[in-house]
């Protein structure tokens, strides 16, 4: 089994505070991603888990066992690196053979579990080559190798696919999800890709600055999201901000004024007294539409990307030249340097308070769980 | 970036390289050319570098002159080597130690360390014969490779730390999480993928040592049999006469075991054995 559970971890540098107080529990055979920007301590999180680093306060227990001053081996876990750190005098077969060795496990047993790694990640015709003969993708896998021949409770991996070109490691990202079907085990993930996250994750959990900012499923993270900076973290391009001025509240909704554009009532669970305070509106850009919509927001393009299947605007809003990114679908009749009206829907509107709070949105269920959305589309 | 230099600055630059090499080749030839000639010639004036009568005699008769010339030159080799090896086994966890762990001290220990190279063995060697005396290891091999060792020692943890920090931290690590011990990775993991630079420290630690024990031979050896083969080189000194052309011939010969091992070491120096351990 591989349950996890973080209450109050601290990391401290001297007197500078890394991990600011990380509670979390991971059940057995969640994939779990830790997401955030370069610094915000996702990698020394992970780094204690393994035991790599010293945990400076509160507790890391492996099921159910306190696991702070075991060495890693002791804590049932394994982890790749974003390096891959492949032994290079040894032949692949060796690279995967190397933590049964330590262990020194008898040569049947041995032999037996290391062909059957090696026939998990494909890498039959290549155990006697050394990790300098093979391809980046193919040095990933031995490392990956490496980890599973030992039959951790919990996987860690360190940006594994970070090394890798796009498309290699869009295929890893796959091959990945379903080694973690076929394993049974827990895998805690690290990643600044979001696309990683998004793709892969059970769970995912932002951090910034040392502390988690949100934890929830992808979809979750994506229709609802805590505050602004989660807000901004998923999704690409970011999710677009415009200040507005609260009007009132009532059952149905928050009615907010859009300076120079005119009034929208989101539907989110209103406050008490929040009339008159000034708060954030926040709008994806793929929720922007040519035609219709409750509000028209008139905006200047800068660049136009064109991938053919959407066209992205960069453009700006207002005369603060804020910036303001829209993702039109196919083909947009959109050009730099001439203006663009669109249009947004009130249901897609996100409002956060002046402390970057966000008011809990109206979503449906169905939005947010896949099992849901199937059985929405059916009875639809 | 084609054709990086003007003509005249590869001129310069083979130039400055020739004149090097003459500087230092130059003695060599002298040498050989001295091992060839009879005796008699070698003081003629005006002096000349090549003379009638020249052969390779001097090659056969030093070992007659000299019976002792051949268990000289084994007991520099046995100095030298049992120098390196003894080094070796104490640089290599210590540059290991220096290069992976943060402890009080490391800094002061590493100026000492690189302090001690400043001072020459010939400062040293009067205490050091007092102290040789009062352990009574006078007149033994151990007196000529324990002086040796601690003074290779330095600048060996020198060279190899500044080897071993650039080996990935990460292998060391994946180690670990496998489960494998400090000592288990220094020997299975460091010392393989260090194997260059270890070569390295042993090529330059065994000339360093085939050089020194001449100031230890000298002085802490009084046992004929025991001399290395700079201090052997002292019987073709006869009464009256030295005899130059053997002595040089001897001397070459003396510097092949050095250059044997320099062969034989340098496959191991290769670039790019470490390819492929991490991705940079």
């Amino acid at each position: 089994m591989g349950q996890l559970k973080m209450t109050e971890v601290r990391k401290t540098y001297g007197t500078m505070e890394v991990i600011k107080g990380v509670s979390l529990d991971i059940a057995h055979g969640e994939f779990v991603v830790f997401v955030g920007p370069s610094g915000c301590g996702k990698s020394t999180l992970l780094r204690m888990i393994a035991g790599l680093e010293e945990i400076s306060g509160g507790e890391v227990a492996i099921d159910g066992t306190r696991v702070n001053d075991l060495p890693p081996v002791k804590r049932g876990i394994s982890m790749v690196f974003q390096s891959y750190a492949l032994y290079p005098h040894m032949s692949v077969y060796e690279n995967i053979a190397f933590p049964l060795r330590v262990s020194k496990m008898p040569k049947a047993e041995l032999d037996a579990r290391v062909r059957r790694a090696s026939s998990i990640l494909k890498l039959d015709e290549r155990l006697r080559h050394k990790p300098g003969q093979l391809s980046g993708g193919q040095r990933q896998r031995v490392a990956i190798g490496r980890s599973i021949v030992r039959d951790p409770q919990v996987f860690l991996f360190d940006e594994p696919l970070s090394n890798l070109d796009a498309a290699l490691r869009a295929e890893m990202r796959v091959e990945l999800s379903k080694l973690h079907g076929e394993l049974d085990a827990t895998m805690i993930y690290v990643t600044h890709d979001q696309v990683e996250a998004m793709t892969m994750a059970d769970r995912i959990v932002v951090l910034d600055g040392g502390r988690i900012s949100q934890v929830g499923s992808p979809l979750e993270l994506y229709h609802k999201p805590a505050n602004v900076f989660v807000a901004g973290f998923i999704g690409n391009p970011k999710m677009n901000f415009l200040p507005v001025t609260c009007l009132g509240a009532d059952a149905t909704g928050v009615t907010v004024e859009l300076p120079g554009a005119g009034r929208l009532t989101l539907p989110v669970s209103p406050r008490d007294g929040i009339a008159g305070q000034a708060l954030t509106l926040g709008i994806r850009p793929e929720h922007l539409s040519a035609e219709g919509g409750d509000l028209r927001l008139s905006l200047m393009p800068k660049v136009i990307e064109r991938l053919g299947m959407q066209t992205v605007a960069y453009a700006t809003h207002g005369e603060e030249e804020t910036a303001f990114n829209a993702i039109l679908p196919g083909s947009a009749p959109a050009r730099a340097g001439t203006p663009l009206s669109l249009g947004l829907s009130a249901a897609d509107c996100h409002l956060f308070d002046a402390e970057g709070q966000a008011f809990e949105r109206h979503v449906a269920l169905s939005a947010l769980d896949p099992a849901l959305m199937m059985a929405a589309s059916e009875a639809g | 970036m084609i054709n990086r230099y003007r003509w005249w600055e590869y001129l310069l630059i083979y130039l400055g390289m020739a004149v090097l090499l003459i500087f230092i080749l130059a003695p060599f030839l002298e040498a050989f050319l001295v091992s060839l000639r009879p005796l008699d010639s070698l003081f003629s004036v005006p002096y000349r570098f090549v003379s009638d009568h020249m052969s390779f005699k001097a090659y056969v008769t030093m070992w007659q002159s000299v019976p002792l010339l051949w268990r000289y030159m084994l007991n520099s080799f046995f100095v030298a080597g049992s120098v390196t090896v003894l080094g070796l086994i104490a640089i290599i966890p210590a540059a290991y130690a220096f290069s992976r762990f943060e402890f009080r001290g490391r800094g002061l220990l590493m100026g000492a360390f690189l302090s001690v190279n400043m001072v020459s063995g010939a400062v040293l060697i009067i205490p050091l014969y007092k102290v040789m005396q009062s352990l009574g290891l006078l007149n033994s091999y151990i007196s000529m490779i324990a002086p040796g060792v601690a003074f290779v020692i330095p600048t060996g943890i020198w060279l190899l730390r500044s080897y071993l920090v650039k080996i990935p931290k990460e292998l060391e690590e994946a180690a670990l999480v496998d489960g494998a011990g400090r000592l288990y990775i220094l020997v299975r993991v460091i010392i393989p993928v260090a194997l260059p630079g270890i070569m390295v420290v042993a090529i330059t630690t065994f000339i360093a040592a085939y050089a020194q024990q001449f100031l230890y031979a000298l002085t802490f050896n009084s046992v004929n049999e025991l001399n290395p083969l700079p201090v052997g080189l002292y019987q073709f000194f006869g009464r009256q006469k030295v005899v130059w052309n053997e002595l040089m011939a001897a001397s070459l010969i003396g510097i092949i075991p050095v250059m044997l091992l320099y062969v034989f070491l340098q496959k191991f120096i290769v670039a790019g054995l470490t390819s492929g351990a991490v991705k940079e």
